[in-house]
């Protein structure tokens, strides 16, 4: 390997942090917010967070560099980020580079996808990471960096440049920051990352290329019977990517409702399973013109039906988030995986 | 004040290189590959019939990777490789 033609440590002089947010921003570096200023300083004490993690970094595609330890905590430090998040960071950088995760489809197609962040375990607790109220919104540091931080080394390392390389059509407000974390008190099942077959003690981070969180409000059904109906039509949608893109999906259950599931019998399989079935769109609601195009490219429909995704394995499901009728559908970008990283520590 | 650069990186070692055997389009065959988008299929279509003034065609075929949204599997550019002497490539959208 060879650098690549640029300074690892770049000297800027004096500036203060206005000057340092103009400079970052003609680099290239920005997106859009303000940035804290990555010192040597700053960035030595994220870099400590990770010594006992020496695993290396596959090339970043679609720029195919190999990133340095304290180029992706100058991110990490840019986002804001306390420096015990950065294992969470590169933890959900390598959930990202799994090659079944397609960072280079999802970082340079027209879909609006943004890097989803899902962390599990003891860690988020630690961190203080909102699984609660308001758990996808603003409100807690480590929400709003962590999830910032990845986009920000993609952004620079990755080089996905929105208009360059990220050629995403309308873009999503997810694509500054999308992380929050599994409500594993309230959830009546296994918690995610137990169901991936990690250990309960274990901190994962999980990633899937998703569009931000549709909202399946239901303030009526007083069944489970009743909820899945309305989760179903509400995820029946002929404009996902997922109807011929075939990919996995999240189905976010909020508390109460898991609740109501769970007295009723349901579990995650026959969830699942109900969700598959009922979710499926009826050829009427499809244009002639996409049924061609899905015809010819390996898609076609199952009797008058299309699915949402391959099969009933494609629809994940956790519980996050606080009181309230809500629960929220994020489809994927399609061709990509649902990646867990177990956190190094 | 000194700062770390937050895109640099080191450059990955790249894939062996490849030396490309010279083909006559006049007569060899000729791979037409869709990314499987709408359109790309029309646009090889016209390329297969604007060749078709010029040279026979039955040498010239149609393939498609299977997703528009990810890379085209190795079975596939393995049999482009092995049975064509040069390839088309349509990005329709």
């Amino acid at each position: 390997m060879k650098d690549i033609a640029e300074q690892e440590v770049i000297d800027i002089g004096d500036m203060d942090v206005e000057a340092f947010n103009e400079y970052a921003t003609e680099q290239g570096w920005s997106d859009g917010m303000p940035l804290f200023v990555p010192t040597e300083a700053k960035v030595a004490k994220f870099v400590e967070t990770v010594r006992g993690d020496n695993r290396p970094y596959a090339p970043v595609p679609p720029r195919q560099i190999v990133p340095t330890v304290q180029a992706l905590a100058a991110n990490a430090v840019m986002a804001g980020c306390k420096p015990e998040y950065f294992p969470v960071v590169t933890a959900a950088l390598r959930g990202v580079l799994d090659p079944e995760y397609n960072l280079h489809g999802t970082l340079a197609t027209t879909h609006s996808c943004a890097p989803m962040v899902m962390v599990s375990g003891p860690i988020r607790h630690e961190l203080n990471i909102n699984c609660g109220t308001n758990c996808f919104g603003q409100g807690r540091q480590a929400n709003a960096t962590i999830g910032r931080a990845l986009g920000l080394m993609l952004l620079n390392v990755a080089g996905a440049k929105p208009g360059e390389m990220d050629r995403s059509t309308q873009g999503n407000p997810a694509k500054f920051t999308f992380c929050f974390g599994e409500n594993e008190e309230e959830n009546p099942w296994t918690p995610y990352h137990v169901q991936r077959g990690f250990a309960p003690t274990d901190s994962v981070v999980t990633v899937m290329s998703g569009e931000g969180p549709h909202n399946l409000n239901d303030h009526g059904s007083t069944t489970g019977d009743g909820l899945l109906t309305t989760f179903a039509g509400g995820m029946s949608n002929p404009g996902s990517n997922t109807i011929y893109g075939k990919g996995p999906m999240f189905v976010i259950i909020g508390p109460e409702h898991a609740a109501t599931l769970k007295r009723d019998g349901f579990t995650i399989d026959s969830i699942r399973e109900e969700l598959w079935k009922r979710s499926r769109v009826h050829l009427s609601r499809v244009s002639k013109e996409n049924l061609v195009t899905y015809e010819t490219t390996g898609h076609k429909p199952d009797g008058d039906w299309l699915t949402i995704g391959r099969d009933p394995n494609d629809i994940h499901i956790t519980v996050a988030g606080g009181p309230g009728k809500h629960s929220a559908f994020i489809p994927s970008f399609g061709g990509t995986t649902v990646s867990c990283t177990r956190i190094a520590r | 004040m000194r700062i770390f650069n937050p895109s640099f990186g080191l450059a990955a070692a790249g894939p062996a290189k490849v030396t490309l055997q010279p083909i006559n389009w006049a007569t060899d065959a000729i791979a037409l590959i869709s990314n499987s988008k709408p359109n790309a299929r029309e646009l090889l279509e016209g390329v297969r019939a604007m060749l078709g003034a010029h040279r026979p065609v039955d040498n010239i075929h149609f393939h498609a990777k299977n997703s528009a949204s990810q890379p085209a599997p190795k079975e596939l550019i393995e049999k482009v490789a092995k049975n064509y002497k040069g390839a088309l490539l349509a990005l329709g959208d």
